[in-house]
């Protein structure tokens, strides 16, 4: 019945809107995709070309709620120990395979092992088994109950079903395999990306598209330039600066949306003075935050005290940090240290915006006597330093967060290996550990609350502004939404004559 | 010209690059930054960047891994993988040197067509407004940084008159009319630089030989201006264009990886600095060593063209 209804609901979009079939939408991309494994690489421009070729479990739809996908449904046992989820049928790869319940349990054996080092083992953290009940269920098998991991599966492509035979030709970071509505034909690092319909998807009459060039522009007013041109159809993002002048052109669209993410300063608590929690506040009371968002996005971005956005339901609305000079130098002296102190700042070239954050805290921390100097560091060596510990402050961001406990629990439990500013709370980890086992949305928001406040207090994190995430496109390119979690979705998108 | 010359330099060509590849794999892994934490990311244990590591043979010591590099090299040819995307290096660089060849080739040909006049006619009459003029341009010319020049040309070209495509590369083999126009906006920027370097040095060439005995002979003996310049001047001179012109070829080799950049074409510049940043040793290895023995193999060449411009010229 479900699935008539969706095919009713698809014919009648298809009467109102008239899509048409056919054509090549040119992507122009800024970031070359590091690898294509997807289990192996982290990097967000990977998992936005995978979005079109690989399908998981669940997916997250425009308001990020959680969907069915591969699995038409699931079961979570009373206990919370185990989640058994059917798959859909009739499913198969692109190269025509039909999907079953063995792949699914490969693929998740694959990132689980050791072996294959994947960066996103930790999101399966407390699956003890993965196993086939039959050709077409998938059995989770949890040593404690975990509301939050489903969403975990549904969150980008690291939790994306391939094949076996993908693996063991050795083709899975040049040519990844999926039942996605595309696939990949020709990957030129650095160059090209060039996706084609995928003549097995299990969608009935999509992708619209035939195919999409996906081509690396890195220099991003060239992006601009190519995108006003109609070189291209599409841009993953243009320059900050350029964002009001496209948006008063008729040829052209901007489509923004609040993104699940957030820009912060990670302060090392290892470090005097700033392992003082007050010396933390003072800076927290001293900076402008609206200026900072003004200048780092030129307007494309909201000024925040806590890491939830406004937008999200799971949002606080906490903000005690009204800006006072006077509250924040009093807080210093509390400290002992009413004089200032000399404080690095570090940002990465990978991220200009990360540089014209630390500009603008350098000249707000002046008046406190905070002398601050910028230790500006390429990615790579940016990478060692943050892990090695070696930093005073950094700027950085977090992205693609859908669930409080994204927001919070890798960030600031104890001991968690992404936990670099070294914070550790006995509540706060506690309140973390049963949020995750909390079922009820009113109880969860208000163990989160707790959580949020405690930690915006002890500021181990500086939270600075929530962007927004940025496309713009041809006026000619239908059917497409930027999303929150920046994920690039071109299944329903076509292009008007 | 012996070919037992030619043999020999070939012959230190080839040193020269072993001494290159042994410089470049001591020197590449002493960057900070691993390529396994760049591949996994902010999200990655150290045990996972152990593991990746070890995957990549970078727990091995570091002669074991040149000597199976270099050994793959000499024996099969064979550069190895990518360590970001398991792409195989041979087959990735032949991809892209034919698409800096292309660019440095058509900027080396802009260049001369500006050049060789502008640095002739300016040295004909030193101090006069043509020479004034010429090497005001060619001031403005060495001044602008490349990448400002690249967004210039695109905004002009390809926003405001909407003639040419502002990025991308277009192969010969889909036709000569889009290869060209999307290679004249890339080529004109390197070509606009080299030649404002270039005029200055053709110039001066001139201007020595004009002040030669000969020149001066020639002129009293009532040849006619243009015979003077053509036959007399133009032909001594050429030594030390030729020099010139080796030196650009090989430094447009290496600059073009801004215009590269700008102009997403996919060169071996672009190659070599997503390489820099992503910590993929082999890959960037192999464009650093393509990259000293295009420098070396464009030298020699300029070396025995010295032959054919000037028969005193002997190599024995």
């Amino acid at each position: 019945m479900k699935r008539i209804l969706g095919l009713v609901f698809i014919a009648c979009l298809s009467l109102g809107f008239a899509q048409t079939s056919g054509g090549t939408l040119v992507a122009a991309w800024a970031q070359d995709p590091v690898g294509l494994d997807p289990h192996v690489t982290s990097a967000y421009s990977s998992f936005q070309i995978l979005e079109n070729v690989l399908d998981t479990l669940v997916t997250l739809d425009a308001e990020q709620n959680l969907q069915a996908s591969l699995a038409e449904s699931w079961d979570v046992s009373e206990d919370g120990l185990t989640v058994s989820f059917h798959l859909r049928d009739g499913v198969k790869f692109s190269n025509g395979r039909d999907l079953s319940a063995d792949d699914v349990v490969y693929t998740f054996n694959r990132i689980l092992d050791p072996e294959t080092g994947s960066g996103s083992s930790w999101k399966l953290g407390g699956v003890t088994d993965i196993s086939a009940a039959d050709a077409s269920t998938v059995v989770f098998t949890l040593e404690a109950p975990n509301p939050g991991l489903i969403t975990k599966l549904a969150v980008d492509k690291t939790m994306g079903i391939i094949a076996k035979e993908n693996v063991e030709d050795g083709t899975i970071n040049t040519q990844p395999m999926g039942t996605g509505p595309f696939m990949i034909t020709d990957f030129q690092p650095g160059v090209k990306v060039m996706l084609e319909r995928n003549p097995n998807y299990w969608q009935a009459g999509l992708p619209y598209l035939d195919a999409v060039d996906i081509r690396i522009i890195s220099d991003e007013s060239v992006r601009r330039t190519a995108l006003v041109t109609g070189d291209v159809d599409w841009a993953i993002s243009v320059p900050a600066q350029s964002v009001e002048e496209l948006k008063g052109r008729d040829d052209v669209v901007v489509d923004s949306t609040a993104a699940g993410s957030y820009w912060y300063i990670g302060v090392n608590l290892g470090r005097d003075p700033i392992s003082d929690a007050k010396v933390r506040q003072a800076i927290s009371y001293a900076i402008n935050r609206d200026q900072i968002a003004e200048a780092a996005t030129f307007g494309q971005a909201q000024a925040t005290e806590e890491p939830i956005p406004a937008s999200s339901a799971w949002s606080f609305g906490y903000a005690p940090y009204e800006e006072s000079l006077d509250k924040a130098k009093s807080l210093l002296a509390e400290a002992g240290v009413a004089d200032g102190f000399e404080l690095e700042i570090m940002p990465t070239t990978q991220y200009e915006e990360s540089i014209r954050i630390a500009q603008v805290l350098q000249a707000q921390l002046a008046p406190l006597g905070i002398k601050a100097s910028i230790r500006t560091l390429e990615w790579a060596e940016w990478l060692e330093e943050e892990g090695a510990g070696n930093y005073d402050t950094y700027v950085c961001s977090w992205n693609v967060l859908v669930d409080p406990d994204d927001y919070y629990y890798a960030q600031h439990h104890t001991g968690e290996v992404f936990n670099f500013t070294g914070y550790s709370n006995a509540s706060v980890d506690e309140l973390l550990d049963k949020g995750r086992l909390t079922q009820d949305f009113a109880e969860r928001k208000a163990i989160y609350e707790q959580v949020n406040k405690q930690i915006v207090d002890d500021a181990p994190y500086i939270y600075l502004y929530n962007p927004l995430n940025i496309n713009a496109y041809r006026l000619n390119v239908q059917g497409y939404a930027a999303r929150p979690d920046q994920a690039i979705r071109f299944v329903n998108t076509w292009l008007e004559n | 010209m012996s070919p037992s010359y030619v043999l020999r330099r070939l012959g230190t060509l080839i040193l020269v690059l072993f001494g290159v590849s042994i410089l470049t794999f001591a020197i590449i892994p002493l960057v900070p930054g691993s390529p396994a934490r760049v591949k996994l990311g902010i999200s990655a244990t150290p045990e996972n960047v152990a593991t990746l590591e070890k995957k990549l043979g970078l727990d091995r010591p570091l002669t074991t891994q040149y000597f199976a590099w270099i050994s793959g090299i000499v024996t099969r040819f064979d550069f190895g993988k990518s360590f970001i995307n398991d792409k195989s290096i041979t087959s990735e660089v032949a991809r892209r040197l034919p698409a800096t060849l292309q660019l440095a080739f058509v900027a080396l040909l802009i260049g001369l067509m500006i050049a060789l006049p502008a640095g002739i006619i300016a040295a004909l009459r030193p101090g006069g407004k043509r020479d004034v003029t010429a090497m005001i341009f060619s001031q403005i010319g060495v001044s602008i940084p490349d990448f400002w020049m690249g967004i210039l040309l695109i905004v002009f070209f390809a926003e405001y008159l909407q003639v040419l495509p502002s990025s991308g590369f277009v192969s010969v083999s889909e036709g000569f009319i889009p290869w060209l126009r999307h290679i004249i906006l890339p080529a004109l920027t390197s070509g606009l630089i080299s030649g404002a370097i270039m005029t200055r040095f053709v110039r001066s060439a001139m201007l020595e030989v004009l002040n030669q005995d000969y020149v001066r002979t020639a002129r009293a003996k009532g040849l006619s201006e243009r015979i003077v310049i053509n036959k007399h001047a133009l032909r001594n001179a050429a030594i030390a264009i030729a020099t010139i012109v080796g030196l650009q070829m090989a430094t447009l080799l290496s600059s073009v990886v801004v215009v590269e950049i700008i102009f997403a074409w996919p060169g071996l510049g672009s190659l070599a600095l997503n390489s820099t940043l992503q910590r993929d040793y082999p890959m960037l290895q192999a464009s650093v060593l393509l990259f000293a023995a295009a420098f070396a193999v464009v030298n020699l060449l300029t070396d025995l063209s010295y032959v054919l411009l000037d028969p005193s010229v002997e190599y024995a």
